[in-house]
């Protein structure tokens, strides 16, 4: 099957039901998305399809019906998406291991809420889990992305 | 000895008195119609139907697992937006796709995943109150009872219900069955149940 991820054409010869995950990291060489739990739980995995985010652990290839970003694909060579920039800048990771999908869950919700208040971040955000407990420093790093997009940074 | 006169003459009054109790045929038609409702109600108020009509906006989750029926965790709800599927960056459909993961715990799925309208919601409520919001427009997706029939047997995410995956209970019946007792139940009058 063919499959188009991070701008990039991919024929891989897997089963439909492999997991996303599976065939982005071990047949694509895709490795920023996280194994976390394997059950859509944790958010460590989140990719975009068609710019929506799904748990890439649990949907099969086979239902993949659209362009896959991952965290390799927000940024352009050189520039940061907005999101990665204010990450660093707030310093937000810890062990880092689930900001991949921290990132990617962040990014879809500023695709479609510019500027998000507290109740948005929280609603958008419940399933991605980090059990360094970085989350203020999540909500802050999303609210100065939102300014930094808004500003064309 | 009575004379077959006789016997006819003391017989009438039993025959008029076995009439007279005979129940109206409306009134047959009413208890058909409250036992396929009966069947219709055991469907809509199971858990794999009922978690997702809420009022709150908060899907639940229910089985054996988790101890008794819960609150979908990670903050999920019907969406700002009101449309049912979900929040700007955690959609229903980021976990739940067209199939049930095999996974045990993971999530299960039907196409187009998502929360009943608002106006719809019933999870808790009582057999009456259900039946009366079955047959109100403004509380049933604007559907005649035919429509209702057609979308429980039709629908891909209700059927869902009848095939919830592994480790799930599923809804009882099947969706054939279900369309058929809402039909009986219609037929006979769509009575309801009086309320306690």
């Amino acid at each position: 099957m063919r499959l188009t991820v991070d701008g990039q054409s991919f024929d891989i010869d897997a089963d439909p039901d492999m997991p996303l995950l599976w065939a982005l990291r071990d047949l694509i060489g895709k490795t920023g998305p996280k194994f976390g739990c394997g059950i859509a739980a944790c958010g460590a995995c989140t990719v975009h399809v068609d710019g929506q985010p799904v748990r890439s652990c649990s949907l099969p290839v086979g239902q993949v019906s659209g362009a896959v970003t991952t965290i390799e694909g927000i940024g352009a060579a050189g520039k940061l998406h907005p999101v990665q920039q204010a990450w660093l800048e707030e310093q937000v990771a810890q062990c880092g291991y689930c900001q991949a999908g921290q990132i990617m869950s962040a990014v879809a919700l500023l695709d479609e809420v510019a500027d998000p208040s507290d109740a948005d971040i929280d609603n958008a955000m419940g399933g991605n889990l980090c059990r360094c407990g970085t989350y203020p420093r999540i909500r802050s790093a999303i609210k100065k992305a939102a300014a930094l997009k808004t500003a064309g940074l | 000895m009575l004379t077959p006169a006789a016997m006819l003459v003391l017989a009438a009054p039993f025959a008029i008195a076995q009439e007279s109790q005979t129940p109206a045929p409306a009134a047959v038609d009413a208890v058909k119609g409250l036992s396929e409702w009966d069947k219709v109600y055991a469907v809509f108020s199971h858990p794999r139907c009922a978690d997702c009509h809420v009022a709150d906006d908060r899907p639940r989750w229910s089985g054996a697992h988790y101890g008794g029926t819960r609150v979908h965790a990670f903050n999920v709800q019907r969406g700002a937006d009101g449309s049912g599927f979900g929040n700007p960056g955690l959609r229903c459909t980021t976990c739940h796709f067209s199939s049930n993961s095999n996974a045990l715990h993971g999530p299960p799925g039907a196409e187009n995943w998502h929360l009943a309208p608002a106006e719809m919601a019933w999870f808790g409520r009582s057999s009456a109150e259900i039946c009366a919001q079955i047959k109100d427009p403004l509380r049933n997706g604007n559907r005649s009872l035919k429509d209702i029939a057609l979308h429980v047997r039709d629908d891909r995410l209700v059927a869902w219900g009848w095939a919830p995956g592994s480790g799930r209970e599923p809804a009882p019946g099947s969706a054939e069955a279900t369309y058929q007792a809402i039909e009986n139940w219609a037929a006979a009058g769509a009575s309801c149940p009086v309320a306690q």
